[in-house]
């Protein structure tokens, strides 16, 4: 790997004028980050250890929302009673992310703000990732590449705990050199049609310092659900993050969110309306699952997960039901 | 069986708790004072000319202290390809991975900057991964003298195997099947990367090196070098596995020889794991054509095999595509092409020829036996094979014992049922799937020393790939010695020290080393009954050079068969092993501890190449995918089931104690039981490895 000098700011504004230093990258966990420097992906001149800053790893509840600092190990996270409790699919979609060693290392807001996993990308093809002007996949090997939202770049968002937080409507607050700002968490994700080579609205120098989740509905009941193509260490084939508000048997509300099939955290509005007001009986997922892929646009090897995001969508519902 | 003392009981290797506790010092963890280390420099081509390379930025960089290329490199890998002339560093070069240069410095971040420095100016050629197409006019040609590379016999013809009259056998046929199945590219992904370390000494070269054969890796390094043997040791005291692809010597051996001799102090060469993955032989790919013949019976009349094998564009292994062997039949043809390809070399992986080919022909005699309403298992007990190639006996079979006793475990006769039967969306299935691996006899040598404490130095030229081979020594030394195993200690895996050893590769070190241990063993005995115990500083020391075989006219081979029981979601895809029964004769099992742990570790690999693992390549650019354990979908705890393991222990007449050969069996029929597992729970046959998600909502679809 290319030479690199590293900082341990001791606090968030320290951290951001680092951050500000030429070729500056922010490092949670570096679990991902360490070996895309290995691979001359990134080439930084600077690491800013955020690891080192205070307080940045807690979860507080303050009148029913709850706040969870940036730098949380996916596994604390995945453990935390609280997030257990009340926001269960944050917990499951964390504790579904690699292997253990990954989430004992890895942050939240690393997960979130992970770079794709996209094979021509991870193996420096000139793409729209790697500053190039294509995207690879389109005539290759697509088979996990998305299905729905893609273009000019079809890679798929790589986060488990992103669509878990879109389905929680969470807010990320997000720190930089022009001062603090907050926007919901479906607002942070972009498309690639919006900036093909990012994956978020993240400005240069912003880092994502906290999340802050809504207060639980009372019927609120939520799963995370991930398909994998081995029984471990793989991003989502297909993930569903489903977040209803029931009474009794009938869906007051509901969010359903799937990972896996777009290169952002996939919303499922019309699917979300079907089911407000509804007994989830398994007709009712059937008709969600066919709903939740309507518009779908496979590529030539990944209209298997045409059939695949059906299923998971029923199943996940009927699991909550 | 008699039971013995040492042999057969289950024995914990003599060197587990240095491993366990840190204590083993792996080639990785060698260090020297001075010592440089090293990179290699890869083509980002399948195919391209070197027009020039351009050191002077990377010589310019303080702490780089020798740079190797073409240009002042001239070293022939000599076993890198036994056909054709392989050079450390071609030109061209033939596969993305291919080594261009190696650069050592003081520190291996810097050895990797000089490295990116290295300007190379390529002319890209075209190329080809396909090995059907390869044979097609108009290909490129990847080595002179055209793509299809040379046989056995060194001909340019695909290596051919008739017995009968191919026609006459369809003739014969009430029914003839035709199908046709491919395999992939898979990794050995050995848990242990390429490793050297090289340091001279005078003209005395030593070799640090994780080989699965010390006595191979000697000779052959000396030969490339150009020195003489006498002048090189090899040493390797524990390594961290190779399943086939630490064979002989290596190029990263030499280069780190070479690189040592230029800048005057050792030389560690370490590869990544991504080197390792894309620059190092696995499996090769497979095309396989099959037309089989059959009798309403179900007596098969012909098997006809046109095979291809994707090698990669150089030759260090076989290229086979195995199998037929298992079934009795009088007229069989098999025609397999080894093709060179611009991929990642292929060469040695556990049971080289088998696992794919038996894929290919179990699933169509599973497919044969459903259409003629027999059950599977009664169609392998009815055509598995009594006699070798049908002409030659076996020196022991335990076959027939290994189908009934693996059958009964899996409670065949309650979970087996038509395929595709069941309704609900999870569908479970079971198969299985029968193999047999050649039991080499042949030369090896032990010494063995007794000092006046009654302690047994036992000197083997071993290096334990993961066989527990030292401990298996042990147990043979002590057996034949009438001693304790604490009695025994092993001297292994140093040139220096020990005599020739056929080396870890084709499961031959239990019969061929372990023999001239047992041989060894009795001459001591004979001494010390004609001398006494030794006195004092005296010793008394047998040596064994043997070199046994069976009985002339007489076939010795190991057997086994697989039964899988799976779980397919049919919604969406999802497939689980559920019940894994694996039925070994090996003859006698001189230590069931580690045995059982090969039987798993093979079981395990075949379940990962059926289900998930394989090398993907971008047809567009020839470039590697997803090399490395998360892209290349390795088996991890979670995707390993427990696996039963029985075995079935002929009394064969050779080899030491009646011992067969294990190691390579063990994954030979994994893949096939696992295919025929799905078969049977979705009533849909997946025709090309792996049998991944989207194929199988495919056929579902």
């Amino acid at each position: 790997m290319k030479s690199f000098a590293n900082v341990n700011p001791r606090n968030l504004k320290d951290a951001v004028a680092q951050l500000q230093k030429p070729n500056a990258v922010a490092v949670g966990g570096g679990s991902d980050l360490l070996g895309m420097v290995k691979e001359h992906l990134v080439e930084p001149d600077l690491l800013v250890h955020l690891r080192a800053l205070r307080g940045l790893d807690q979860v507080s509840s303050k009148g029913g929302e709850v706040a969870i600092g940036g730098l949380i190990t996916l596994d604390n996270l995945s453990h935390e009673p609280l997030i257990r409790d009340s926001y269960k699919v944050l917990a499951e979609a964390a504790g579904s992310v690699a292997t253990p060693q990954i989430r004992n290392a890895g942050t939240l807001a690393g997960n979130v703000c992970q770079r794709p996993w996209c094979w021509y990308y991870r193996n420096s093809f000139p793409c729209f990732k790697n500053g190039g002007n294509r995207c690879f996949s389109i005539t290759g090997e697509n088979q996990f590449h998305a299905i729905f939202g893609g273009g000019p770049s079809f890679i798929v968002h790589p986060s488990d705990t992103a669509p878990a937080l879109v389905a929680l409507d969470a807010k990320f607050r997000v720190t930089g050199p022009a001062g603090d700002r907050t926007l919901a968490a479906a607002d942070f994700f972009a498309l690639p049609k919006v900036n093909a080579s990012r994956e978020n609205v993240l400005a240069p120098g912003e880092v994502l310092v906290s999340i802050h989740l809504p207060k639980a509905a009372s019927g609120a009941r939520s799963t995370y659900h991930k398909v994998l193509d081995r029984e471990a260490w793989t991003h989502a084939v297909v993930s569903a993050a489903i977040v209803l508000d029931m009474d009794q048997q009938i869906c007051r509300s509901a969010r359903v969110v799937l990972g896996g099939v777009a290169p952002i955290p996939w919303r499922l509005p019309k699917v979300e309306a079907m089911l407000a007001g509804q007994r989830i009986t398994p007709e009712l997922a059937a008709k969600a699952g066919e709903a939740a892929v309507e518009g779908a646009n496979p590529l030539a090897k990944n209209g298997y997960k045409i059939p695949l995001t059906k299923a998971v969508v029923s199943k996940t519902l009927l699991s909550l039901a | 069986m008699n039971t013995l003392n040492s042999v057969g009981h289950p024995s914990h290797r003599i060197d587990a708790l240095l491993r366990v506790t840190g204590r083993a010092d792996y080639t990785g963890d060698i260090h020297f004072p001075g010592m440089l280390y090293a990179r290699v420099l890869r083509s980002p081509h399948p195919h391209a000319r070197i027009r020039r390379i351009d050191l002077s930025r990377a010589q310019a960089l303080p702490g780089v202290k020798a740079i190797i290329t073409r240009e002042n490199c001239d070293v022939i890998w000599g076993s890198g390809d036994t056909r054709n002339h392989r050079y450390l560093f071609n030109n061209p070069v033939r596969f993305a991975g291919d080594a261009v240069a190696a650069v050592a410095a003081t520190d291996r971040h810097l050895a990797e900057e000089a490295m990116r420095l290295i300007q190379v100016d390529y002319e890209t050629l075209p190329f080809v991964l396909d090995p059907e197409e390869a044979l097609k006019p108009g290909a490129v040609e990847i080595q002179p003298g055209g793509n299809l590379s040379p046989n056995n016999r060194n001909e340019r013809q695909p290596e051919v195997y008739k017995r009968g009259k191919i026609d006459e056998g369809f003739q014969a046929a009430d029914r003839v099947f035709e199908d046709h199945y491919t395999s992939s590219h898979i990794n050995n992904a050995q848990l242990e990367p390429r490793v050297a370390i090289a340091q001279w000494e005078g003209d005395h070269l030593t070799v640090y090196t994780p080989t699965q054969g010390i006595s191979n890796c000697h000779t052959e390094t000396a030969r490339d070098l150009k020195i003489p043997p006498e002048k090189v040791r090899i040493v390797c005291h524990f390594m961290g596995g190779g399943f086939g692809n630490k064979n002989q010597n290596h190029d990263f051996e030499l280069m780190a020889a070479v690189l040592a001799k230029q800048a005057g102090v050792p030389v560690k060469l370490e590869f990544t794991r991504k080197e390792d993955f894309v620059s190092v032989h696995g499996r090769w790919p497979t095309k396989q054509y099959y037309k089989i013949g059959v009798r309403n019976d179900g007596t098969l009349t012909a098997i006809q095999l046109r095979g291809y094998s994707g090698m990669g564009p150089y030759r260090k292994g076989a290229g086979g595509i195995g199998g037929i062997e298992i079934y009795q039949c009088p007229h069989v043809e098999r025609s397999v092409s080894q093709v060179y390809t611009n991929m990642a070399v292929s060469a040695n992986l556990r049971a080289p020829d088998y696992p794919q080919g038996v894929f290919g022909l179990e699933s169509l005699m599973d497919d044969i036996a459903y259409s003629l309403k027999m059950d599977p298992l009664d169609f392998r007990l009815k055509n598995m094979t009594r006699k070798f190639n049908d002409q030659v006996p076996y020196t022991s079979i335990g076959l027939e014992e290994c189908i009934r006793r693996g059958a009964e475990a899996m409670e065949w006769k309650k979970r087996f049922h038509a395929p595709g039967e069941g309704a609900g969306p999870i569908k479970r299935g079971v198969g299985m799937a029968m193999g047999s691996f050649f039991s080499n006899m042949g030369r090896s040598s032990a010494v063995i020393d007794v000092d006046s404490g009654g302690m047994y130095h036992v000197h083997v030229g071993v290096t334990d790939v993961g066989t527990a081979a030292k401990t298996t020594m042990a147990l043979i030394a002590a057996e034949e010695l009438g001693v304790p195993l604490e009695k025994i200690n092993i001297i292994w895996g140093d040139t220096d020290r020990c005599p020739y050893s056929v080396g870890e590769s084709g499961s031959r070190t239990t019969t061929h080393t372990g023999h001239a241990v047992v041989e060894a063993a009795k001459d001591l005995k004979r001494q010390i009954a004609e001398k006494g115990m030794p006195q004092g500083k005296d010793i008394l020391t047998a040596t064994a050079n043997t070199n046994p075989a069976a009985a002339p006219n007489t076939a010795r081979y190991s057997f086994v068969a697989h039964f899988a029981e799976v779980e397919v979601e049919a919604d969406t895809g999802r497939v689980r092993v559920t019940k894994y029964v694996a039925a070994h004769d090996s003859g006698r099992v001189v230590n069931p501890l580690t045995a059982t742990s090969q039987v798993k570790g093979g079981a395990t690999m075949g379940i990962g190449m059926a289900l998930h693992e394989e090398l993907l390549y971008d047809r567009a650019s020839g470039l590697p995918l997803n090399a490395g354990y998360y892209g290349a979908r390795v088996m991890t705890h979670l995707d390993s089931p427990e696996i039963e393991v029985h075995w079935i222990e002929t009394e064969d007449p050779y080899g030491p104690f009646g011992a067969k050969t294990l190691g390579e069996p063990t994954i030979i029929p994994s893949v096939a039981a696992v295919a025929n597992a799905i078969y049977n729970a979705i009533g849909k046959r997946v025709r090309d490895l792996p049998i991944t998600r989207d194929k199988i909502l495919g056929v579902l679809a």
